[in-house]
């Protein structure tokens, strides 16, 4: 029997200003089709994207106030959906990563299913709070490695003082988005 | 939850009936028809209370109905008892216990048990024979069957009636009693007794003892008897009735437990109970025992409940939900039969009330994974046994499913999850934190629920609208086949028949409107915990839905205020807002909204926006077919909307001053669709901060110059000054144009997409101070529309680019390229020098003439600063024509100055001349003359305009000189003596007359040599030159100019620079007496009188001007002349010069003969004696004494003549030849050719000294050699002369 695991539905990274730099969105597995689809079209994705910010701001205030949530790590956002689910991270300088997992997004066929896929299936379709930590860890590091680049200039991409902000082009760190997305499901480590 | 049957879901609350009052609702005893004749009726013969105390005791009973309080177990530990309380008159009506056989059934076998009508043994029931439970024995429990009936009565105090009244009471109660047995209910009878009378204290043990015969009389127990003392106060009554309350709330509970215990026996015998009458229809099946089991665990859960036992109903419901969907009940009921509907509505009710128990109990994670859980058990169901989930009645469910969770959330009333707490959802409850959760399982708060439920609602809809058309037609139009053959295909469950979810041609379920609904109470819920941006999200589902349904002005009405307002657009998610702007956009075209069509239109003419490929992109044809009755106007502030227009600008400089202009460069860009329309603008209108003028340029087809490359076009425009009051009125142009005047200037202001369009303007300025660009106003207007856009400018440090040329820009390193700082007006007077020379002299008199002219436009009232810095400034005269002289005063020892002259108005493009006199000065020095001119114009009398001029004054000395002083024979004899004349004759008397006329003493002639030389730095012309003797007490002095190379016509000659001229004088000095022969100083100044050229005072066309004769003094460091000591004078006079005469002539070859007569003074008061002797030598032969010796008296001289001729032809023989060699080689080559100088070796000695004394020359052609004295041998020619002045 197939089961549905969480796979990783779009990542998106938004900058100081509440500016969208960059959405990598992952297809879903349909079961109606037997195909892979994203979930939601683009537009959606930037509104779900968008609505994180909500929460980040609901978030960051209650944390500054408990004094809790240094490490940057919000963990759930919230719940889109029975469906959707969308985590959060902000890093020192206001970047915020957020990963919207699709609950049901992977199958897992019980025929091939190899033995860690099982023992993931066999966790039942959950998540745990930290399982997202990886996929931050690592989108992190990308981030990092595309902070390095010298002709990568953090300033037109959230100006310090002001609105907007070009979105980010970086091949490399494109790349980077979509080996986590592909990779990660729950279990995974490091990526 | 609402559509589910009434009661089926709600929270289930002991019910209280109170009997015997009147309340404001009539009494509904809930009855349907068909039991209402059947009913028990139970009456009271009282009369129902009238008084206030029994409506004030009621009112407040009524207040505490539980029913809607919030089902959670923190709101049910506050309170001490819940009820629901219902209020009747004088009778209520209870179900009948037994059903009644239906009519038409034959006469049942007479072992026939008759159940109740709500059971389906009872054929008259709708389960019968096979249902399960249906919300109908919900219902009889919740509003029908009270759990306590309290019947109000008065007690009355009047002791004449008391005991009738009281044996009246006992018997009502008594009858009630009865007639409630008889139904079979076990209803608690209670009685509440209010006393009338307010007097309880007198009769406390009467009273008593009355309550107790009548509990007594009644049966009743004592928890049931309550006495409301007739107080009039009300906190009284309220504690009463609190007691009275909790005590009934006990014997309610108990009532519901003794429900559940018989139900529980029933259960406990494990069999299932015969019908009435066996079924006749359908299946003719009856309920299983697994049935009954359900329906046995759904009562005794529904019991518990009402206990607030919520672990016991909790229990139970699991139990019956788990038998319920076992394979012995759900799997077998067929999912045609209308059971397979009752079952999955019981399966939801007891999902409902599971999810309910576990809300109340705070597991809220459970709660969440028992609502997915339920609905994975029930989707699998309907896959496998139902008509699959893949259509309109499952997503109508899914919705439904989704919705009673949020009214459930919301009933429960969790406070960690209120709006204010601003949390979205629940931490998991501690049992379940460390497990795997899906998210959803954390306890979102209603508003996700209702999306979700708007979600599956869609989804319906999109099932809906695939519902093929012959579905779509009523049962009653189609073949009898068809409706056959779809009547199963459809799942119904709680929602129409495809016929009429979605009739043809007329409308059937709306769905936009459940949608609508659902996202609209979500997005109070999420606008409530401030989640705006989901908020819009889903405004933005739902105004699709209202566009859907063509509801345009609501359409416009949700989406006007986020499109304008909420961030996205300013934040980059240009996705978000172009979906907004076209949804808005068509919406705001269909209600005629055209501000909001120019807007949306404007906006999405840029290039941010994806294209659509079937847009025209104009935004002149944007109101095109709109029926306006006005022409909108339309203005739109920075910021506000994703402009595809940007503009910049640039100040060349970084400052300027008032009253100049400085060059700017304004652009504008597009950045609008490509193949969009070119937009025209009207007008553009840039304002600044500060005080520049606001400049508008107006459209103007062509006639500019423009240079254009690629997408740029660079003008260079001349702006008009434009009053406000000019003729047409400028509509579009923003108000602030008028704080004054503004500056016009035209160009073609179209602009293609990808164009930049840069102006060149020059701006004046016109006052002092700091000045921004502030922004830009575009105007574009059609015959339809004005729209104005404004842009603000950008301070970008690193983008400040100057267009040179439409291809080439240039960076312009400004910080603040927006910004100019104004410097105050610059003055327009000027002050000049007419003439300024580069030096002046010492001991001249400088005039200076200044021009002042007034630039202004116009006349200036002016004042006069004069300053003179230096060392020692002289004091100087100002002239001011009609205001005569001032002289300055000085301040101190490095100024002289003179201030505020007042030099009157001086008109506009009129100058004055002031003169500066400056007297002369001795001494050489360096000044510094600064003149400030402080003005006022008349049109700004209150600020003071200054200009300042700074000169250099130079005074140099123009000569400098030295001078030797070199002693001569003075010709006449000196006076004896032993001469009478000569001898001073003393005078005793006056000290003055002592001092003679006419000068007796010794004499001695000098000659002065001055060499001058000019140190001016141009030529001067020198007229006279002269020395002045300071007078001496002692002696007297003439002096003769005897060479000063100066012409003797008086008009001077030119002195250049830097040579050297020479002037001779002779001096003769004679002592006054003969007695004074002390040596006396000799004080002498060169006096030197020139002037300056000409050239310059012809330059000045002043011709009448003649230069002033300066006298430059030139003191002569001190001689001493005179003296005591002896000296020895030789002087030589060649024969052969005298022309005509003598020797020279007689003779073809003359002969150089020398006449060397020395002569010996003798100034002292001794008889002196000096040997003379003459060596002789092999330049010269001579004559006279060899070796002599000569006696001098006292004050007496005496002279010793030789003849000298020197050997023309020996060359560098014997020892004065010697010499001879040595002067050549001093650089005395050149006088070789017309001379030469001899040495004779004379020797005068002091016989009594025995001291040598010096030879020294007296006159020309003797000179000083280094060994002693030379004689000049003129070489007898032409250039002997000349020669001789050495």
């Amino acid at each position: 029997m197939a089961t549905a695991i969480p796979s990783i539905a779009c990542l998106g990274v938004i900058g100081r200003n509440n500016n969208p730099l960059h959405t990598s969105i992952f297809p879903s597995y349909d079961p109606s089709t037997n195909s892979f689809h994203p979930v939601r079209t683009h537009l959606q994705f930037a509104l779900i994207l968008s609505s994180t910010l909500d929460v980040f701001e609901l978030r960051s205030r209650q944390n500054a106030a408990a004094g809790v949530g240094l490490t940057g790590d919000f963990g759930l956002l919230h719940a889109i959906d029975d469906r959707l689910a969308a985590y959060g991270f902000e890093t020192n300088t206001g970047t915020r990563f957020v990963a919207i997992v699709d609950m049901r997004g992977r199958r897992l066929d019980g025929a091939i299913a190899d033995a860690r896929d099982k023992r993931i299936a066999g966790a039942a379709a959950g998540l745990r709070e930290g399982e997202m930590r990886p996929v931050f860890k690592a989108m992190q590091m990308a981030y990092t490695r595309l902070m390095q680049n010298p002709f990568y200039d953090p300033d037109e991409h959230s100006p310090p003082a002001g609105q907007g902000g070009k979105k980010i082009t970086s091949r490399k760190f494109t790349e980077d988005m979509r080996r986590i997305g592909e990779t990660w499901m729950p279990g995974v480590g490091s990526l | 939850m609402d559509e589910y049957p009434s009661g089926s879901l709600d929270h289930s609350v002991p019910f209280l009936l109170t009997l015997g009052t009147r309340s404001g609702t009539p009494y509904d005893s809930g009855l349907s028809a068909a039991f209402k004749e059947q009913a028990i009726l139970i009456r009271s013969e009282l009369a129902p209370l009238e008084s206030d105390q029994a409506r004030a005791l009621l009112r407040y009973i009524q207040d505490r109905d539980a029913s809607k309080l919030p089902c959670n177990v923190r709101e049910a530990s506050r309170r001490k008892y819940r009820f629901r309380i219902k209020a009747a008159e004088r009778s209520l009506l209870l179900p009948p216990r037994r059903a009644r056989l239906p009519e038409g059934i034959e006469a049942p076998p007479p072992s026939a048990v008759l159940h109740s009508p709500y059971s389906p043994l009872s054929p008259i029931s709708p389960l019968y024979p096979d249902g399960l439970i249906d919300s109908q024995w919900i219902r009889k429990h919740q509003e029908l069957i009270p759990s306590v009936l309290l019947c109000f009565y008065t007690l009355t105090s009047d002791p004449s009636l008391a005991t009738l009244c009281d044996n009246q009471i006992k018997t009502d109660v008594n009858n009630i009693r009865a007639l409630l047995s008889q139904s079979g209910y076990k209803t608690r009878l209670a009685v509440v007794l209010l006393s009338d009378h307010a007097s309880p204290s007198a009769s406390v043990d009467g009273a008593q003892e009355r309550l107790e015969t009548i509990r007594r009389g009644c049966g009743l127990d004592s928890k049931a008897l309550f006495l409301v003392p007739s107080s009039n106060s009300q906190e009284e009554l309220e504690r009463v009735a609190e007691n009275m309350l909790t005590t009934l709330y006990a014997v309610s509970v108990e009532y519901y437990r003794d429900l559940g215990r018989h139900l529980r026996k029933k259960r406990g015998r494990g069999i299932v109970p015969q019908p009435t009458v066996p079924p006749t229809s359908g299946t003719s099946q009856t309920l299983s025992l697994a049935g009954w089991n359900v329906r046995y665990d759904f009562k005794f859960a529904v019991f518990a409940e009402y206990r607030l036992e919520m672990d016991v109903a909790l229990r139970s419901y699991e139990q019956a939900y788990e038998n319920l969907l076992s394979s012995e009940v759900m799997e077998l009921i067929p999912s045609w039969s209308p059971r397979w509907n009752e079952a999955r509505f019981l399966a939801d009710v007891i999902a409902v009330r599971c999810l309910r128990c576990l809300l109340w109990s705070g597991q809220h994670s459970a709660a969440a994974r028992r609502w997915l859980a339920h609905r994975e058990r029930i989707a699998d169901f309907v896959d496998r046994n139902g008509r699959g989930t893949n259509n309109y009645g499952w997503e109508a469910w899914e919705a439904r499913w989704a919705v009673v969770m949020a009214d459930l959330i919301a009933k429960t009333d969790i406070p960690e999850l209120a709006p204010s707490t601003l949390r979205l959802y629940l931490p998991p409850e501690k049992s379940i934190m460390g497990e795997r959760l899906q998210p959803w399982e954390l306890l979102h708060h209603p508003g996700y629920w209702y999306r979700l439920a708007a979600r599956h609602s869609q989804a319906r809809k999109a099932y809906a609208r695939a519902i093929p058309e012959d579905d779509r037609r009523s049962p009653s139009d189609s073949p009898a086949s068809h409706v056959a053959k779809s009547a199963f295909a459809y799942d119904t469950y709680m929602c129409p028949e495809p016929y009429e979810e979605y009739p043809l041609g007329r409308a059937g379920v709306d769905h936009g409107q459940i949608i609508v609904d659902h996202l609209m109470r979500a997005c109070d819920e999420f606008l409530s915990r401030r989640q705006t941006r989901f908020a819009a999200e889903v405004s933005l589902e739902c105004a699709r839905e209202l566009a859907f349904a063509k509801d345009w002005h609501n359409t416009v009405k949700l989406l006007g205020p986020i499109w304008k307002e909420l961030p996205f657009r300013t934040e980059g998610w240009i996705g978000i807002a172009e979906e907004l702007g076209w949804t808005l956009r068509t919406a705001a075209a269909e209600v005629v909204d055209a501000e909001s069509v120019l807007l949306a239109d404007w906006e999405l003419l840029s290039r941010e926006f994806a294209r659509r490929p079937d847009w025209h992109y104009d935004i002149t044809r944007s109101l095109e077919g709109l029926t306006l009755s006005s022409k909108p106007s339309v203005s739109i502030r920075d910021g506000q909307l994703v402009s595809f227009l940007s503009a910049s600008f640039l100040f060349k400089d970084e400052e300027g001053r008032a009253g100049q202009s400085v060059h700017s460069q304004l652009s504008i860009s597009s950045n609008a669709q490509q193949g969009a329309a070119p937009v025209v603008l009207n007008s553009v209108y840039l304002s600044f901060t500060g005080s520049l003028d606001g400049v508008i340029l107006r459209h103007q087809n062509g006639g500019q110059t423009a240079q254009r490359k690629g997408n740029t076009t660079l003008f260079v425009i001349p702006l008009a000054r434009q009053a406000d009051s000019d003729a047409h009125p400028e509509p579009t142009a923003p108000d602030v144009v008028d704080n004054g005047v503004t500056l016009v200037g035209f160009a073609d202001l179209t602009l293609a997409p990808g164009q930049t369009l840069v102006f060149n303007l020059e701006i004046p300025l016109r006052e002092p101070g700091e000045t921004r660009a502030d922004s830009l106003t575009v105007n574009v207007g059609s015959d339809t529309f004005d729209l104005r856009q404004s842009l603000a400018f950008e301070e970008r440090r690193n983008a400040n680019l100057w267009y040179i040329s439409p291809s080439a820009t240039k960076h312009i390193a400004h910080p603040q390229p927006l910004a100019i700082r104004v410097l105050p007006r610059p003055p327009k007077m000027e002050v000049r020098c007419q003439i300024l020379k580069e030096q002046y002299y010492t001991d001249e008199p400088i005039n200076l003439e200044f021009e002042i002219e007034n630039g202004e436009d116009i006349e200036a009232l002016a004042k006069l600063d004069v300053i003179l810095f230096g060392e020692k400034p002289p004091p100087f005269t100002v002239i001011i024509p009609e205001h005569g002289e001032n002289t300055s005063s000085s301040i101190r020892s490095e100024e002289t100055r003179l201030s505020g002259v007042p030099i009157g108005t001086i008109a506009s493009s009129n100058s004055l001349i002031l003169g500066l006199r400056v007297p002369p000065i001795e001494q050489s020095s360096r000044y510094d003359l600064s003149v400030k001119i402080t003005y006022f114009l008349a049109t700004n009398p209150g600020t003071p305009i200054s200009q300042t001029a700074t000169f250099q004054l130079n005074v140099v000395n123009p000569f400098e000189a030295n001078y030797d002083l070199i002693p001569r024979i003075h010709p006449d004899p000196w006076p004896s003596l032993f001469d009478p004349e000569s001898v001073a004759i003393p005078t005793t008397g006056d000290s003055e007359e002592g001092i003679p006329h006419s000068p007796k003493g010794i004499t001695q002639a000098w000659s002065l040599i001055t060499r001058y030389a000019s140190f001016a730095s141009e030529p001067l012309r020198v007229t006279d030159i002269n020395v002045t003797v300071q007078p001496s007490p002692t002696f007297h002095v003439s002096t003769i100019a005897q060479h000063n190379n100066l012409p003797t016509s008086g008009a001077g000659r030119f002195v250049q620079p830097k040579t050297i001229e020479e002037a001779i004088f002779n001096l003769s000095a004679q002592k006054f007496t003969v007695d004074d022969r002390s040596h006396a100083p000799l004080d002498i100044a060169l006096i030197i009188k020139w002037t300056r050229l000409d050239t310059d005072s012809n330059d000045s066309s002043r011709t009448d001007h003649v230069p002033p004769i300066n006298t430059t003094t030139l003191p002569i460091p001190r001689f001493t002349i005179f003296g005591t000591e002896p000296r020895v004078l030789a002087s030589v006079v060649h024969h052969h010069r005298r022309a005509g005469g003598g020797p020279a002539t007689t003779t073809p070859a003359p002969i150089p003969l020398i006449v060397l007569t020395v002569t010996l003074e003798n100034a002292s008061a001794h008889f002196l004696t000096f040997g003379l002797s003459m060596e002789p030598s092999e330049h010269f032969a001579f004559s006279g004494p060899k070796q002599t010796t000569l006696s001098l008296l006292p004050v007496s001289r005496r002279a010793v003549e030789y003849r000298l001729l020197p050997y023309s032809g020996v060359q560098g023989g014997g020892g004065g030849g010697l010499d001879d060699g040595q002067v050549q080689d001093e650089g005395e080559r050149a006088s070789e050719e017309s001379g030469r100088w001899i040495r004779p070796g004379l020797v005068v000695r002091d016989k009594y000294f025995q001291k040598v004394l010096r030879v020294i020359p007296g006159g020309d052609g003797v000179r000083m050699g280094k060994e002693g004295f030379e004689i000049w041998v003129p070489r007898l020619g032409e250039q002997r002369s000349e020669k001789l002045q050495q």
